[in-house]
């Protein structure tokens, strides 16, 4: 018996010994882990090539997966960058931007000077470089910066939608809308301006302007289920019967052209009994 | 007049007709990258571009307005093509005719593809001309004319020759339209030792370039869309939409992917 007990009494204080054994190994453990699992390749256990490849798609894509693309790119561009060749100056650009995103401006900082050592003139570096300076919150040096390119070459877009985001990002809405709508007077083409604009015009509440501004989109993008879910949502924010009904077209049409879209159903569903109500409140007061 | 069958030395084929093969196309890599080094960009004015949106513009308007509601599209027909106040009819842009002698950035273009083209061209085939004249390269697989004969049998007076055989200088210039697909293989389409291409572009230089007259462009845009009709494509969009099963069988089947980087 006494053995016994001297054996079970052995183990307890063995196991509660490998238990605080393995705790503290645990917390070492992770301690280097943290170390080593910075690095993406072996966290996917992905080859350099791989991790250009994701880039370049995300690129494409124009995917907004900041953090992400900091964490590949920053390290193809620390270990591998002699492989990259040429490549190396858009994943660079690609990883600036999204480090000003994440806010990491010293990454931002490195992409930067490298490109304005290769490209010393360009207009496209410049506009970096003012993306930073819109980071930092100096608006008026960024403000310097584009009308300098701009000074140089007047159809520059990129500069002037960055100005234009400037005013959005110190918060002067109707200001922003005034100078996209000059910029949209002569580049008629551009969609993405149109969609900004559809944008600010819904945060102003000018559902009537909003809804013009996806009517351009729609005509030349006929095919996308999105603008015309995003267009009847602001028809139904404007309400009346008539725009209800229009409304309910558009789900409809969003709807056909891609089933999966549940927020158009659900929108559907919306409109119809809505209408429905309205239609009997009109008969009954009628 | 079937003409002897004649054989000729192979000689010819391995000392003539394989190194014009070669003198031809180097010749056409080199002007590639003289020309792309002596490229200068070409300043965009923003009116014009301006000008190409809106009738880009115009175009979806009538192309693809039956997706907007009737009363935006008669908006923007109005917007166009009013007899007053509408873009087409108001506004009139300066035309200023862009006269090849005075306007010197056309100048520069014309004289450096001249002489990235051209004069390759013409010193080489006269090169070839003199240097492997006297004797027929090869016969070409069609029956010619006699009046052929002096184009291409430069330097051989055989008056019962054959039309079909021809000599190095015909070779020559069917070797520079020929290799043009080889071009493209290798140098990525685009390039700019098309020749064909720079040829038929400057023929067709002037008709393209909208500064000439956006004006007429403006007109023709205007009777275009004076004519069209909106038909609405939503019309019957929520009974075409009740009559077929929306399928929503495999929408939950797929699994989510997961948001993992690779």
């Amino acid at each position: 018996m006494n053995t016994i007990k001297k054996y079970v009494f052995y183990c307890i204080i063995n196991v509660r010994h490998a238990h605080s054994w393995k705790a503290h190994d645990v917390a070492m453990a992770s301690v280097v882990k943290r170390e080593k699992m910075a690095s993406v390749s072996e966290m996917y256990d992905v080859g350099w090539e791989e991790m250009r490849d994701k880039l370049r798609k995300w690129r494409e894509d124009n995917c907004r997966n900041s953090e992400q693309i900091v964490d590949v790119g920053e390290e193809l561009i620390s270990e591998h960058a002699s492989k990259l060749g040429d490549d190396i100056w858009i994943i660079y650009e690609q990883v600036m931007i999204a480090a000003l995103d994440c806010s990491r401006d010293d990454l931002a900082l490195t992409c930067l000077q490298e490109l304005r050592k290769q490209f010393p003139d360009s207009h496209r570096v410049k506009r970096l470089s003012g993306m930073r300076l819109e980071a930092l919150e100096r608006y008026d040096e960024a403000n310097k910066h584009y009308d300098a390119i701009l000074q140089d070459d007047p159809t520059n877009t990129a500069a002037r939608k960055r100005k234009i985001s400037i005013l959005k990002a110190q918060g002067k809405g109707t200001e922003a809308i005034r100078e996209l709508n000059e910029y949209l007077e002569q580049f008629v083409g551009d969609q993405e301006a149109w969609h900004e604009l559809s944008e600010l015009y819904i945060n102003e509440h000018d559902y009537g302007k909003a809804a013009f501004c996806l009517e351009e989109l729609m005509m030349t993008n006929p095919h996308n289920h999105l603008y015309c879910e995003q267009y009847a949502e602001v028809k139904y924010t404007q309400g009346g019967l008539e725009n209800l009904e229009l409304s309910r077209k558009y789900f409809a049409q969003a709807l056909r052209l891609n089933n999966r879209n549940m927020r158009a159903l659900f929108g559907l569903y919306m409109v119809s009994t809505s209408v429905r109500s309205m239609s009997q409140s009109v008969q009954q007061t009628g | 007049m079937a003409g002897p069958e004649l054989l000729l030395d192979s000689s010819i084929r391995v000392w003539v007709v394989l190194p014009i093969v070669f003198i031809t196309f180097f010749v056409g890599i080199i002007r590639h990258y003289v020309t792309q080094l002596l490229h200068s960009d070409k300043k965009v004015d923003l009116e014009a571009l301006s000008d190409s949106q809106v009738l880009l513009r115009s175009r979806i308007l009538r192309e693809n307005g039956k997706y907007i509601p009737r009363q935006s599209f008669a908006m923007r027909k109005h917007y166009f093509n009013n007899a007053e106040t509408g873009f087409f009819k108001k506004v009139k842009r300066k035309v200023v005719p862009k006269n090849p002698m005075t306007d010197t950035s056309m100048l520069t273009d014309m004289m450096k593809g001249n002489l990235t083209n051209v004069l390759p061209m013409i010193v080489i085939g006269g090169w070839i001309n003199w240097a492997f004249s006297g004797f027929v390269i090869t016969k070409v697989p069609f029956p010619l004319t006699l009046r052929f004969k002096p184009m291409l049998q430069r330097g051989i007076d055989l008056l019962s020759l054959d039309a079909s055989w021809v000599s190095s200088a015909s070779w020559y210039f069917l070797n520079v339209f020929g290799l043009r697909s080889m071009y493209s293989l290798i140098l990525g389409q685009d390039n700019a030792a098309d020749q064909s291409r720079i040829m038929q572009d400057q023929m067709t230089g002037a008709a393209m370039a909208m500064p000439p007259d956006p004006n007429k462009a403006f007109k023709s845009e205007w009777e275009a869309l004076e004519i069209v009709e909106h038909k609405w494509a939503l019309e019957s969009v929520e009974d075409d939409l009740m009559s077929t099963d929306l399928n929503f069988g495999t929408l939950f089947s797929r699994d989510i992917k997961s948001a993992a980087m690779f």
